[in-house]
């Protein structure tokens, strides 16, 4: 199967495929009323993705390796003084290695399948072509993204995908909440952005100040093996440099990724399709973050106090977004928090060191995630309302939906044989084996862990309110039904791919997938026997999780929580999700527009007041001064005279005054 | 050869007198002389000698020059001089093509057709002549000349207040011509130069001791950075603005505030680089003051036009920050970035402009939920917000990266201030989308019906260049680099 | 000819010049103040012809060509003065030139 290494070659096809699909569909879709407005050229085009997606990741599989081709320069700087002064150059190009085959699957993956569940769930709604093209130019980003060569396109890519998810949040435009939503997404992703941005500055800088920099700023600053030794090497007197920059590039990942403290966007999301979350969470937006993250450690690198904050910022995440997701009722953001929540565990995991397990937990995490957006999906689609308590007893007109949302659930615990069981212990076990670097890993490691029971707590309890008990607590619901072969034909895919994907990593092909050159170390999986009692806490925890779910949840149960109780003004707070969306609008608000404000004030009133004080100074001046133009010949005859003896004192008394009191001759 | 840019220069005048007798036809003139222009600018492209790989070698100097004596006496040496290199090619494209795009925006102007379009062709001749003079009082007389087409575009054409908006444009620049006027004939005489070539003025200028050269950059620096405009002699824009027609609004936006850019990279920043070197920490107080005030005014205004206006401050604050740097990478930085602002800022202009015509206001507050009415006028603002903002892709994002990747290397963590003014400007553009575009319809005239073809054909052009010039800034990028400045082409 | 007394010509024109001017400032009447402007005007034509004598020879000629030229514009604004005069009468009734103020703004 030599042959078929050749498509790595044109792995840029995904992208283009999709690219041609927004252009087509964007021009021509509101005319294909039949198609859909679009829909199914889109379908297919993310088909013809979806084949060159799976056959890249083949081909890896069958013989990993970097494939690097430099396609196009973006522009060219000729060597100059400075501080590139064998020149500078970027450019856009592919980079097929295994994690980018990795993800290319996984993209194309979920992305074919929310592509055809949408093709029913969306049937109803106005603006079909506008979404199609935006989803396929959703794709063409993200699958742009994940084969850049370089910071620079990776930027690019990066900035279209905050771009695309914020046409698709705001996608219903009519809506103040969608449209606020939207707004909200990509400012707080933007902050990140800048950030990236200078960390970009900052490693291309630092790696062109250092003398083996300079060819990489001539080639292009394309991801090599080489960069990470010479990093560790070269750099050593330029580690603040490198400890900013990597602090910069966990500010990007963090606000993609919606990490704490930029989270807040994630949830507020929600307004857009049940699809497009499904995507945003799953494979495209969010795991961009991670993404760079496992990128910037396989080829850059981070320096300890990089790592220590990664894991910190990750480790806090699990714990702080899952605590969110027990109180609240919505049913997208219960999985929403989850999401934030599991991001935490991969941030985590490229943290302690173990890039190819975090993305590992990202490929399974993208099935067991998208399927059960489109499982809360199908429940919406049936009967309209997303809130949990109106639900109930769906068990039994859905039982593909509940069932699929149960496997989902039980990815999402940690229960084995289930997808994420193999990829979140495998993120337990790599940073227990890290414990020793630093004290403070510890707390971290333990709100992970601690996390480990919240969620499969949360998760059964959405399930348990949903799908149990006799009946909808909301009887003017309309009647659920299970949705046509075009929304089960997704579902039952990634039902079983949230059972199998985990156990994967026993393939000995998909384990190549998850080797790099750069990180020998770490390929997962990492546990050995020795962490066996580990992974026997983490689904005792699991368990524990989903039997107080029951308990508390099942059959149709309501827990209320006395007013009297002690954990009220705790529910309070997490309900108001900690008050960061508060406090938030309130820099904002209070902050930066009443600064804006006064600034305005200062313009008008102050610096045109200053202009406008001159005006009146010159007009009462002339207003003065036209009095002496009297009209009266003689008066005009003796200011000429005046003018003249003015003339004579200056030039034959004050002149040679001066001229004397400078010194001259 | 071909005396390439006198034939242009003779088209545009031609062509605008011809637009001023033509009654009527007028537009018919100036489209047809837009069209001749466009070509014959894409003449000069191909015939620039500079651009890399053409006859295999980078040709320093300025290409297409022509040099006829104009007036001779024993002490005062005047040349009609004219020449072209990459900087002022780029710059010249981009008259091209906001001049084309205007005239077909303004296609339907009804109150006295034949003289507005001329004034229009004569603003863009003016500038035209700005970017090829090598002459300092051809130079001169071209940036003048530019003043009084906009003067009348504004006093007549223009809004409620159009002759305060007037007078206050042509005061603020008027002063700021004659600072600048000492100072060009002061380079001349003080430096000994022995003609008013660039060459000499140039070769003289440059050994002169750094405090006169100081006081010379100085001067100079004042008359081009009104233009600019610098904070705070900025107050004329956002009225002047305001007031001009939509046509107006656009060349004075896209091409009279880079003259002042132009005007600081050709004729002080390369001719007096020690008064340069010690004016640095001025201009990179006003650059930074031009961006975060910019910025933040944008977030507080009601008005549209204003909006753009205030963030026209901020990205020319930009292209200070980046000459400011004295790098090459800062000097390319701020020729993309004047050329893609005049794109972008041309493009939101022009929607301001139909955002008026369409609803009777450009209150931002009072609009609300226009897409649905005006999906095409909608697609436009967002292309224009996404552009400026700095999205990839699109024109400004290239210019931005550079200039900010200049502005670490010049001046480190203070990046940070241009940094982290690009949220606040990402804040008000996805403010005013979010009041403007989206949400429930508000402030809707019944009838309202999306822009006429000849709006549409306007920006779509502009969306049309920034795009490519986005997905492709290394066209742009080479004709740059291929400039006799800085040192380029290099070893 | 370099023996003519300097002072005793040029105070003598100075003085005309500044009756001239006393004249200009202080008179009102059209006519007088027409008068006086001759005197300055007749001082000026006297510097004129005293150093083209002074300065003598072919350099001289020149200052003497001004003085007969300035004798025919003394000559031309006196005419146009008096048409003035007779016109500002029509019109105003007086020649007071204090009265005539139709050039203020």
């Amino acid at each position: 199967m030599a042959g078929l290494s050749g498509i790595l070659e044109w792995a840029f096809l995904v992208p283009l495929l999709m690219v041609i699909s927004f252009v087509v569909v964007g021009l021509a879709g509101t005319r294909l009323k039949r198609l859909e407005y679009g829909g199914w050229i889109a379908v297919l085009f993310a088909g013809a993705a979806l084949v060159v997606g799976v056959l890249v990741a083949a081909a890896e599989m069958l013989s990993p390796g970097q494939y690097v081709n430099v396609q196009y320069t973006w522009f060219q700087l000729p060597p100059a003084a400075g501080t590139f002064p064998n020149g500078f150059r970027l450019v856009a190009g592919t980079l097929v290695d295994p994690i980018s085959a990795l993800m290319l699957l996984v993209v194309t993956v979920v992305g074919f399948l929310v592509m055809l569940y949408s093709i029913e769930y969306m049937h109803h709604d106005r603006g079909l072509a506008r979404y199609y093209a935006e989803l396929s130019l959703f794709l063409a980003a993200m699958t742009g993204l994940v084969i850049a060569n370089n910071l620079f396109e990776f930027f690019l890519f990066w900035e279209l995908v905050g771009v695309c998810s914020y046409f698709l949040i705001g996608f219903y435009y009519e809506k103040p909440s969608a449209a606020s939503a939207a707004k909200e997404a990509f400012l707080v992703t933007r902050v990140g952005d800048v950030m990236f941005l200078l960390g970009i500055f900052l490693y291309f800088y630092t790696y062109a100040l250092a003398g083996p920099g300079n060819g990489w700023a001539a080639s292009g600053f394309v991801f090599t093996n080489g960069n990470q030794p010479f990093l560790a090497g070269a750099m050593g007197g330029n580690s603040t440099l490198l400890t900013v920059a990597g602090i910069m590039i966990l500010g990007g990942a963090a606000g993609k990724s919606a990490q704490f403290p930029l989270h807040v966007w994630l949830p507020d999301a929600m307004e857009g399709p049940t699809t497009v979350s499904a995507l945003i969470h799953a494979a495209t937006m969010v795991a961009a973050g991670v993404y760079l993250l496992a990128v910037t450690s396989l080829f850059l690198g981070f320096t300890a106090t990089d790592q220590l904050l990664i894991v910190a910022i990750g480790g806090f995440t699990t714990f702080f977004a899952a605590t969110m997701a027990v109180v609240h009722s919505d049913i997208k953001r219960v999985i929403a928090y989850s999401t934030i929540s599991q991001l935490g565990y991969m941030v985590l995991a490229v943290g302690a060191g173990f890039a190819m397990v975090g993305l590992f937990h990202l490929f399974t995490h993208a099935f067991f995630k998208a399927l059960l957006f489109l499982a809360a999906g199908s429940v919406i689609h049936a009967i309209g309302t997303q809130d949990l308590f109106k639900m109930g007893g769906l068990r039994k007109p859905m039982r593909i939906t509940a069932a699929a949302f149960a496997i989902g659930g039980l990815a999402l615990a940690g229960i084995p044989p289930f997808a994420g069981f193999w990829s979140k212990d495998d993120i337990l076990g790599g940073v227990y084996s890290q414990l020793g670097t630093h004290p403070l890993y510890w707390p971290f490691f333990l709100l992970a862990f601690a996390a480990v029971f919240l969620t499969a707590y949360y998760i059964f309890r959405a399930w348990f309110l949903a799908f149990s008990g006799d009946g909808p607590r909301d009887p003017t619901l309309p009647h659920a039904h299970e949705g046509s072969w075009v929304m089960q034909v997704p579902l039952i895919g990634l039902s079983a791919l949230a059972v199998g994907s985990g156990l994967l990593i026993f393939w000995p092909n998909f384990q190549s997938l998850l080797l790099n050159g750069a990180g020998a170390a770490g390929i997962p999986p990492v546990f050995g026997p020795t962490d066996l009692a580990l992974s026997g806490i983490s689904v005792t925890l699991g368990v524990a999780g989903i039997l107080l779910a029951w308990r508390l949840w099942g059959n149709g149960r309501v827990y209320v929580l006395p007013e009297s109780s002690w954990a009220q003004p705790v529910r309070r707070l997490l309900l108001n999700r900690y008050y960061f969306k508060v406090g938030y609008d309130w820099i904002g608000q209070r902050g930066v527009y009443s600064v804006a404000r006064a600034a305005d004030f200062v313009d008008q009133f102050v610096i045109d007041g200053t202009v406008h004080g001159f005006e009146r100074m010159f007009a009462a001046l002339s207003e003065r001064l036209r009095r002496i133009q009297s009209g009266v010949v003689s008066d005009y005859a003796a200011y000429v005279v005046a003018g003249l003896i003015a003339v004579f004192v200056l030039l034959l008394l004050v002149a040679p005054y001066l001229v004397t009191l400078v010194g001259g001759a | 050869m071909l005396p390439l840019i006198s034939l242009i220069l003779a088209t545009l005048v031609l062509g605008t007198v011809a637009t001023f007798f033509a009654g009527a036809r007028s537009r018919w003139v100036a489209l047809a002389t837009s069209v001749v222009f466009l070509l014959e600018v894409a003449v000069l492209f191909v015939n620039y000698s500079g651009w890399p790989g053409y006859n295999g070698a980078l040709v320093p100097g300025f290409s297409e020059s022509e040099s006829y004596s104009w007036i001779h006496l024993s002490w005062l040496q005047i040349n009609y001089t004219v020449g072209v290199d990459g900087i002022s090619l780029v710059m010249i494209l981009l008259t091209a093509i906001l001049q084309i795009a205007t005239v077909i925006y303004s296609w339907a102007e009804e109150r006295r057709p034949a003289a507005y379009f001329g004034l229009v062709l004569l603003t863009c001749l003016g500038s035209f002549g700005v970017f090829v003079a090598l002459d300092i009082l051809l130079f001169f007389l071209f940036w003048e000349a530019v003043l009084v087409p906009m003067f009348f575009l504004i006093g007549f054409w223009g809004g409620p207040r159009r002759r305060y908006a007037a007078l206050k444009f042509f005061v603020y620049t008027h002063v700021a011509s004659i600072v600048m006027l000492v100072g060009l004939l002061a380079l001349v005489f003080y430096s000994g130069a022995s003609s008013f070539d660039f060459s000499s003025v140039y070769a003289a200028a440059r050994s002169l001791a750094p405090v006169p050269q100081t006081f010379l950059f100085l001067a100079l620096f004042f008359g081009f950075g009104v233009k600019f405009p610098m904070v705070p002699f900025h107050t004329w824009l956002p009225d002047a603005h305001v007031e001009a027609p939509t046509g107006g609004s656009v060349l004075l936006a896209g091409l009279l505030l880079k003259l002042g850019g132009y005007g600081l990279i050709r004729w002080a920043v390369e001719v007096l680089p020690n008064g340069f070197h010690v004016s640095q920490p001025i201009l990179f107080f006003i650059a930074f003051l031009s961006i975060v005030w910019g910025s933040v005014l944008s977030l507080s205004q009601r008005d549209l036009k204003r909006l753009v206006a205030y963030s026209s401050i901020n990205h020319m604050g930009i292209v200070l920050l980046a000459i400011a740097l004295d790098s090459s990478l800062g000097l390319i930085a701020a020729v993309l970035l004047m050329f893609a602002h005049g794109i972008v800022s041309g493009l939101l202009f022009m929607t301001s402009g139909s955002v008026h015509h369409t609803f009777g206001s450009r209150d931002i507050p009072a609009i609300g939920g226009i897409t649905p009415t005006t999906p095409a006028l909608s697609t436009m603002i967002m292309v224009g917000s996404l552009a400026s903002l700095g999205l990839p892709a699109l024109i400004s994002f290239p210019a931005e990266f550079t200039a900010l990747l200049a502005t670490w290397n010049g001046l480190g963590y203070w990046v940070f201030v241009p940094l982290g003014i690009l949220v606040v400007t990402a804040a008000f553009y996805l403010w005013m989308m979010q009041r403007m575009l989206f949400g429930p319809p508000k402030g809707v005239p019944i009838g309202a019906h999306d822009v006429p073809w000849y709006e549409g054909v306007g920006m779509g052009i502009l969306v049309a260049f920034t795009v490519l010039f986005g997905v492709l800034p290394g066209l742009l990028v080479n004709v740059i680099v291929s400039s006799p400045i800085k040192g380029w082409p290099g070893p | 000819m370099t023996d003519l007394p300097l002072v005793g010509f040029i105070g003598l024109s100075a003085a005309l010049l500044a009756i001239g001017l006393f004249g200009i400032l202080t008179r009102r009447n059209f006519i007088l103040l027409l008068i006086a402007i001759e005197i300055a005007m007749n001082a000026t034509i006297l510097n004129f012809v005293y150093f083209a004598a002074y300065t003598g020879g072919t350099a001289g000629l020149t200052g003497q060509s001004i003085a007969v030229v300035l004798v025919g514009f003394a000559a031309t604004e006196v005419a146009v003065g008096l048409a003035i005069v007779l016109a500002l009468n029509r019109l105003k009734g007086t020649i007071n030139v204090a009265q005539a103020t139709e050039l203020k703004l």
